[in-house]
Parts: C-alpha cells; structure tokens; sequence
C-alpha cells in the first residue's frame, strides 16, 4: 500500500488548566487515505474534537499543547511545522468545516468575500477569472440558489443549513485534499442533515478527497464512513472498516454505544456511569470503570495495546479479552463476540 | 441608509430643541444671582436700588413676557448669541471663542493618541494573553484608572517643576500668542497636562478594547478564519478589532466627553490652562449663570452629536443594525 494521505501517530494532546494537565488526546493513531472517510466516534468529551483540530493546530495554544507524536502530511510532520508553513496547508490542503454554522460566519462581511477570503490568502485558481466568479462557482456547487444574486448577502440573511453549505463553500474554495468536519450535521434538522452528507459524498467522489468526519451519531456514520475509529476518554478504543464494527463491535464500549442506539432489534440501553476525570484517568482501561466485563487485568496499567479481532488486519481492538495469551475466557455477550460476520 | 441618517440629524434638532426647553425652565426657576450683584454694585455707585434693579431687568430682558423671553431665548440660543457673562464682562460667545483652542490644542491630540494607542495595546493584550506584555499593558491600565489626575498631576508639578525645574509649574498662556501655537514652547509646556489626561483615558480604552477583543476571539468564526488560512494579523484586524470596532465606537463618544466635561476641568484648573474647562470652573465658582450655563449646553450638544456619529457610525459598521424601518 502506498503513503497514506495523513498518518496521524501516538498524538497526544494535553490541555493546561488551572485544575491540573487534561490528557484530551493520549496515544491515537489513525490513517487517512484520498478519496476516503474516516469518522471518529465518541461521546462527548472523548477528545474527538481535540484530535481534529490537532492536526492543523488550530486548537488555542495555550491552553493546549500538542505534546507527542506525529502527524504526517505528503512527507511533512505537521506537528513541527513553523506557523506560516501551518497557515499555507490550512485552507489549501486540509480544510475544516464546523459544529455550529451559525456563529462560523462573520457577520459583518458578506458571505462572498468571506469565501473570496480563502482564495485570495492562498492566490488559488485561475489568475484570469475574477474570484467574484470563482465564489459563485463555488456557492452553485454547494446547492446554493441564485448563487449569483445571494453571493453579496450578509450570513444573517441565510438559514442554517444554507450558512453550513457557505462553510463547506470556504472550506472547498482551494480544492483541499483533506477535509475534516467535526459534526457538521449536528445543529441541523434531519432533512437538510441528509442533503448535507450527500453534498459532501458528491463533492468527495469529484475531488477525490480525504475526509474525517467526527460525530457521536453513529447513523451518520453507517450512511458516510469507510472506516470508522472509535475514541473514549483521549483513547482509541476500537477501529475497524465500518462492516467491521457495526456487524461485529467487539470493544464493550462500542457494544455499549451501539446499544444506545434506537431501533436495533433488543431493548435501548444507556451506558451506566459517566466519563473519568481526564486530569486523573483511571489505570488501566480507561473504560473499565463502566465495563460490565472488566477483571482485575482491566483495572491495573496502562490501556491494552490494539489486538487484531478474527485475525483481520483492518479491524482491532483496545481489550485485554482480545490479546492472544488472554486467558480469563470470552468476552460474554453481543451478536457474535467472537465469531465475526461472514 | 440616506433616510435613516437624515432622520437621525433631524432627531438631534428635536432633542436639542428639549435641552434648551429644559434649561430655560431652570432658568426662569433659579435666583438671579447676577441681579443681586449687579445691583449691588450699582447701588453701591451712588445709584438708586430700585432703578437699579429695572436697568439690569431691562438689560436682561427680564421684564419682557415669559413667552417671549422663551422665543428670544431659543432664537438667541440657535443664532449662537449666547447672552454677556457679568464674571468676565464681555459677550459669552467671545469668551469662548478666546477659550476653546486652549483646550483644543491638547485635547484633540490627547483624544487621536489616546484612542489609537489605547485600541492598539489592548489589541495587542488580547492577542498575548495572560504574557508578561498584557500583565505590564494590565498594570498600565489600572494604575491609569486608579491614579486621581489631580493628584498625580500635582506630583508631576513637584517633581519636574519645583524640584528638576525641568518644566514650568504652570501654562504661560501668552506663549502660544506670541509664538505660535505650533511653536516647540508651547509644546513643550502642554506635554505633562496632556500626558495626565492621557494616562487616564487611555487607560479605560484600553482595558475595554482588550476585553471586547477578547471576547470576539473566542467566536466560532474567528477559528473558522484561521482554519482558512489566515494570518495572526489578518485575524486579528481583520476578524476581531473589525467585530470589537462597534462596541467600541461608545467608548469613543464618553471618553470625547470625559476629556471635555471632567478631564480639562480639573487639568486646566491645576495648570492655569485659560481653555473651557478653567472657564467652567470659575464661572460656577463666580456664579456666574449664563456662562455656567453655555458650558453645560456645550457638553450636551457634543454629547448629542456624539451619539449621533456613534448611532450612524453602528448602521455603517454592522449590517445586522436594520435601519430600513426606524
């Protein structure tokens, strides 16, 4: 196989605080290849977020700090990357779109010249064609009417979904490489939810794009992922290709978070207890406090290493149950333990 | 837009037209301290009181019907015929046009210096915070808002006037007569007055700059901008002081007032600077009613435009302000 398009290695990423060093991101390691979408799943405060916007720092330093590992990037490490050399790959070659598009627009420019921003800070596109043109183009691509008459309006005068497709607009001006979208779909109404994953398939397919898609909906992550990296408490607790983990999710934890799902045969469930305090994580597995599963194994050194589950190499997981000389017997429960799917 | 500013300045006649209403009233209500001493010293001439006292009702206008009295009043007030102040014998409009480049002539440069460098440090706070810069920038300010001017303009007097002998302890007003206005004397005898109406003023502006940019650092669109590529600089001008500029446009409006109403009032008074601030002072001290009276109106008239340049100055600077309707 050859270089993946971003290797993100043994990142970590701490957070100084007042109350002591967060451990947001302890230890993740992940690919991403072109024209494929990775999504990190998690619940909230699991260090998704953080791991995305590590990858450009753009995370506020202070507090933050990236403290270990590498992320590579067409032969650069992007953790040791001046600011300016940070601020040529942002925008250009990797590109962000947002949670929350209604405050992602500055509301005193025009959405075109906030678009027209992008392109000019990197001089992108054809010199001949005015950018005027260049953000129409863009907005019509984004599903935007009349892209020509609304590209001199302000942000208030869009809805939501309409100001998210301006975002993707931006984020799309350069013709990056590497999109990552940190809940894009999130603050939308499920329709234009929809119309947003399928906006970002068709514009992915066309440019070949790399995309990581962090969410906690693990609906939009069967609809959009070709691989699927589960995090929890700043670590990775099961990765896989998206078969892989919903025909056969082996960490208790994704079994726990595929319980919660509604809709999937047996009774709805909600995983007991509540996420350990980042600044002191509990030894061992960081989810063995809540692991009906947990032994004394669990609860002493460091999180286990990721074992391969049936021998796959696409599919591991962060579970001493899953280490070959494991001798405390089976994981009990969940379709298919040990059997994987065929 | 065109409508809204032309019924705003209209707005501003009407609310000028109240304050003049106003002020009329307190007249017409208040004892004319100006009768008793006029009076007085005409009897004290060898005059008789009585006749004395029609002479100056009759100079006043006073024996005219209230009505009319108004209506004189107004039109004497919007024709700039602002009455004759018996503390300095001449017309009130002449007393101010001597006094008001004494305290232009620092205050303007205090007022441009001041808000330049005050927004350009609290930027600059905002942008290294917490850093040993935004603690000595934070210290800065709040020695500029906790020192009294009085005081700390007494002791700059002590220290470089009295005892380096560095600068005169006082403005020699026949200065700038005699030698210019622009003349290095004169500016150099203006630096310590403007440097302590400096501090104060620059102080606040720029502990509101730092915290209003601040808070426009932490939006969405501002990561938003930097994940697009922009430079340190470029957010910050660009994306944060272009947001933090509309709340900040007040700032400039009352502290233009702070300069004018209390700053030169007691800088003046300290310095024996001749401007308006000197001649407020002593005309409230002098009892001098038509000058107090002409230096209040000065006050709310430069408040009143300067809200109406703040209000017009916020429609320009932010387009979610709807003024289509108002």
């Amino acid at each position: 196989m050859s270089e993946p398009l971003l290797s993100v290695s043994d990142l970590e990423t701490q957070f100084h605080t007042d109350a002591g060093t967060v451990f947001a991101v302890d230890g993740v390691s992940f690919d991403v290849d072109h024209g494929e979408t990775v999504a990190i799943v998690g619940e909230s405060g699991s260090g998704k977020t953080v791991t995305s916007e590590s990858i450009t720092s753009i995370l506020d330093t202070p507090p933050g700090e990236i403290v270990g590992g590498t992320i590579t990037f067409d032969g650069m490490d992007l953790t040791t990357l001046s600011e300016t050399a940070l601020q040529d790959v942002r925008g250009k070659r990797i590109s962000h779109i947002f949670q929350n598009p209604q405050n992602g627009l500055n509301p005193v420019y025009t959405v075109g010249r906030q678009i027209g921003e992008a392109i000019r800070i990197h001089d992108h596109g054809d010199p001949e064609v005015p950018v005027q043109r260049q953000v129409v183009d863009l907005l019509d691509k984004t599903g935007i009417p009349e892209a020509s008459a609304r590209v001199d309006d302000y942000p208030h005068e869009f809805s939501g979904g309409m100001k998210q497709r301006v975002l993707i607009a931006m984020a799309l001006a350069c013709d990056p490489d590497l999109l990552i979208a940190d809940e894009p779909t999130t603050a939308l109404d499920v329709t234009i939810q929809g119309q947003i994953l399928r906006l970002l398939e068709d514009l992915q397919a066309e440019h070949d794009m790399g995309i990581i898609f962090v969410t906690h909906d693990l609906g939009v992550v069967s609809e959009i992922a070709d691989r699927v990296v589960v995090m929890y408490a700043g670590k990775v607790m099961e990765t896989g290709t998206v078969e892989d983990i919903f025909r056969n999710p082996s960490h208790p934890y994704t079994r726990a978070l595929m319980d919660c799902l509604p809709g999937r045969g047996g009774s709805m469930d909600r995983i007991e207890g509540s996420l350990p305090d980042v600044t002191d994580p509990p030894a061992g597995c960081r989810f063995s406090p809540r692991c009906e599963h947990a032994t004394e194994a669990c609860r002493s050194g460091d999180q286990p290493p990721l074992w391969g589950v049936d021998n796959g190499d696409t599919h591991e997981a962060s579970c001493v149950y899953y280490d070959a000389e494991h001798d405390e017997g089976e994981l009990a429960g969940g379709e298919g333990a040990t059997g994987g799917h065929q | 837009m065109k409508w809204y500013i032309v019924k705003r300045v209209l707005w501003t006649f009407v609310v000028m037209w109240i304050a003049l209403t106003l002020t009329f009233g307190l007249l017409v209500a208040s004892p004319d301290t100006g009768q008793t001493k006029s009076v007085m010293s005409c009897s004290a001439s060898g005059g008789d009181a009585q006749q004395c006292r029609e002479q100056y009702r009759e100079r006043q206008n006073l024996d005219k019907p209230i009505t009319e009295r108004y209506v004189n009043y107004v039109t004497n007030m919007a024709t700039l015929n602002w009455g004759w102040s018996e503390s300095r014998s001449q017309s009130v409009m002449a007393a101010i046009s001597e006094a008001w480049p004494y305290t232009a002539q620092y205050a303007i440069p205090v007022l441009v210096v001041s808000t330049i460098l005050g927004y350009g440090l609290g930027l600059y706070s905002a942008y290294k915070p917490y850093t040993k810069a935004d603690y000595l920038g934070s210290f800065v300010g709040f020695f500029g808002i906790s020192i009294p001017n009085f005081w700390f303009a007494l002791v700059l007097i002590i220290l470089l006037g009295t005892h380096f002998e560095f600068i005169s302890t006082y403005y020699q007003s026949g200065i700038p007569i005699n030698q210019g206005w622009a003349s290095m004397a004169n500016i150099t005898q203006l630096l310590i007055p403007s440097f302590v109406l400096l501090t104060a003023s620059l102080a606040w502006q720029m502990r509101y700059s730092r915290a209003q940019a601040i808070e426009q650092m932490n939006q969405e669109f501002v990561k938003v901008a930097k994940a697009k590529g922009a430079s340190q600089w470029r957010l910050m001008i660009h994306h944060v002081f272009r947001m933090a500029a509309v709340p900040l446009t007040t700032s400039f409006v009352s502290s233009l007032l702070a300069i004018f109403w209390s700053g030169s009032v007691i800088i003046e008074q300290i310095f024996s600077i001749p401007g308006l601030g000197l001649m407020t002072f002593t005309a409230i001290t002098e009892q001098d009613t038509t000058l107090v009276l002409a230096t209040t109106m000065i006050t709310v008239f430069l408040a009143i435009i300067g809200n109406l340049i703040e209000d017009v100055s916020y429609t320009i600077l932010d387009p979610r302000i709807d003024y289509g309707d108002r």
